[in-house]
């Protein structure tokens, strides 16, 4: 697999940041993963941070190094997170269940499938048109299905950041699956939470990370919506990912992950990478990875000798 | 430049295998002649970027700077990449990897010894023009080759005279799968290849999502093309912008069969959908070159000059 990928996440003008992301990888397939943690909740930090781990972990076990079912991960997974967020809440004697949005997209085999629940979205761009995106459980999207509402009117809407599912609420989650969607080279994959895409529509982002090198502009979009969120902004987090190899000649971005092992991940989490923080971009190879690609290359040799 | 790597010296233990002499050196690595344990020949291509000056004397491999280390084990990757294309590979008319090793804090590959010369060389040596009998025997046996490359889903993207080794017995070998290092293109300068002027297609220099076995293609149209003139055809990114290039049918009308010059033309289509979409197309159409040369008559020249007349 060959993709670029960014991924940042600001505090806006909040006290604590409850935005949790990270990204992953085996050789054969990518998993992004966002949570936005549930302010005036309690502990909304702690929940992203167990739903954005559990998806790790489970990952790691299941990517071996692809995913059986996609889809079905995706599903168990957001169940598995709403149930240890319960049982969370139960082991410290909660008085209410720590709540978190979540949305997590998987790559493999070059077909992309994702699934939500909560207000935290997923765009797919292709040559700077939406091709895919997830829809909000909230209630001004609610209000916009039924034609109550024109969509230009939900970003001021006084309802906007109510939601009506999310992984620990009292009720069961509601989870929305994507189709198997075929990725070409130069897609686009923007994950985000709401502190982004309240203050730059969907268009915009594609004017952002079309046609320019995505790790120049998507810090650079970034830094823009935490201003644009002023004195009150929110947290915001975005993982961008264009897929396949770089076509725009000036950065050294590419992640390849073929010199990755059998059984071997890489995982990014919340760590920013920018103009600032190429090195991590473009992360030199490790002692160990050197051996286990070496030890690759001799098997190959040996399995395809005459 | 001022510095350059240093080579290692004849008589050198490397593991098991004794060096013997330098053969080639290229922007990314060190092509040696040793022998193994056995005594038979091998060539070991030692992983050593020449733009990151990484060995001034004696063996171990040291980059000069934190930054250049970044770089040095960044291109390390695709130096992988291409043992772990080859890897699979087990074909007469590509290059053969025996072992892969790291040392000297660096890292090898091992590949059969061949004997013989480059295509490259064979055509700067001739004074008369290539045969068309040995440009036919050369590419059949190489499109053999790139069939199974392209089988395993992996393109070459720089074929070219320079990589197609001749053995003595005239049965060529595709050599240095280095584009694997395409990936690198994206690369900081100093890391930056390579694609061959004359011998890249169009979609190489600007469209890397367009790339496909036909971009191979294009490589073999225009080696083809530099067997006959011994020298490139123009480089495909000044062909976009004004296109100078006549035809292989024009130049070479009468020496060599109509059908392996419209084969040459077909090839080196600007546009990667007009080209021999596959290798077994490129061969099923040389395939299907009548041998022998047929001669118009008077009568049939003017049908086909009428025909064009009516076409058009």
């Amino acid at each position: 697999m060959r993709f670029t990928i960014f991924q940042e996440s600001r505090k806006g003008s909040r006290k604590v940041n409850q935005d949790r992301l990270a990204y992953t990888y085996s050789r054969d397939t990518l998993m992004l993963v966002i949570a936005d943690g549930m302010g005036g909740h309690a502990g909304g930090e702690i929940a992203a941070q167990i739903a954005v781990r559990l998806f790790i972990e489970r990952f790691q076990q299941e990517a071996k190094p692809v995913l059986k079912n996609p889809l079905k991960f995706l599903q168990d997974t957001m169940l598995r997170a709403h149930a240890a967020l319960g049982s969370y809440a139960n082991q410290f004697s909660m008085l209410e269940t720590p709540r978190t949005t979540c949305v997590c997209c998987i790559v493999q085999a070059g077909h992309a499938y994702w699934a939500h629940d909560g207000d935290s979205r997923l765009y797919l761009f292709r040559q700077g048109g939406l091709i895919g995106a997830t829809k909000d459980h909230s209630k001004v999207q609610y209000l916009v299905d039924q034609g109550i509402i024109g969509v230009e009117e939900v970003i001021d809407h006084p309802d906007r950041n109510k939601i009506f599912s999310c992984l620990g609420g009292l009720v069961d989650p509601v989870i929305d699956l994507s189709r198997r969607t075929p990725l070409r080279n130069g897609d686009i994959v923007v994950m985000c939470t709401d502190g982004l895409w309240a203050v730059l529509d969907q268009k915009e982002m594609a004017t952002w990370l079309t046609s320019t090198p995505i790790l120049k502009t998507a810090p650079q979009m970034m830094m823009e919506g935490e201003k644009r969120g002023g004195p009150d902004g929110d947290n915001l987090s975005a993982i961008v990912v264009r897929w396949g190899p770089e076509t725009l000649t000036d950065e050294p971005s590419t992640t390849i992950t073929e010199t990755l092992g059998l059984g071997e991940f890489e995982t990014q989490i919340d760590q920013t990478l920018t103009l600032t923080d190429r090195k991590g971009a473009q992360r030199d190879l490790t002692d160990d990875e050197i051996e286990h690609a070496i030890q690759e290359i001799q098997s190959t040799i040996q399995k395809y000798r005459r | 430049m001022a510095v350059t790597n240093q080579a290692l010296v004849g008589g050198y233990q490397l593991l098991n295998y004794r060096v013997d002499r330098q053969i080639s050196r290229g922007g990314f690595s060190i092509v040696y002649r040793a022998f193994d344990e056995t005594g038979a020949p091998v060539a070991i291509k030692e992983y050593l970027p020449s733009s990151l000056v990484l060995r001034t004397e004696g063996d171990i491999v040291r980059a000069s700077s934190a930054e250049n280390l970044t770089s040095f084990r960044y291109g390390m990757k695709c130096f992988f990449e291409e043992g772990r294309a080859l890897a699979k590979i087990n074909h007469p008319n590509v290059v053969r990897v025996l072992n892969f090793f790291r040392a000297n804090e660096t890292v090898y590959m091992v590949m059969r010894y061949e004997r013989g010369r480059t295509l490259q060389q064979q055509i700067q040596m001739r004074q008369d023009q290539m045969s068309e009998r040995l440009v036919r025997h050369v590419f059949m046996h190489l499109l053999n080759g790139l069939r199974e490359v392209h089988t395993h889903k992996l393109l070459h993207l720089d074929i070219k005279p320079a990589n197609i080794y001749l053995r003595t017995d005239g049965t060529p070998v595709l050599l240095d799968f280095g584009a694997a290092r395409q990936t690198l293109t994206s690369a900081r300068p100093k890391l930056a290849p390579m694609y061959t002027p004359g011998f890249a297609a169009p979609e190489q220099y600007r469209e890397p999502d367009r790339l496909g076995p036909w971009t191979d293609v294009y490589g073999v149209g225009a080696s083809m093309f530099a067997c006959l003139a011994a020298f490139a055809p123009q480089a495909a990114d000044a062909r976009v912008q004004e296109d100078h290039l006549v035809s292989a049918k024009k130049i070479w009308a009468g020496q060599y069969s109509e059908n392996i010059l419209e084969v040459i033309d077909w090839c080196l289509r600007l546009d990667p959908l007009e080209r021999p979409q596959s290798v077994f197309a490129l061969q099923k159409a040389i395939r299907d070159i009548p041998q022998t040369k047929r001669k118009l008559t008077f009568m049939g020249n003017l049908k086909k000059m009428l025909f064009s007349q009516i076409g058009a």
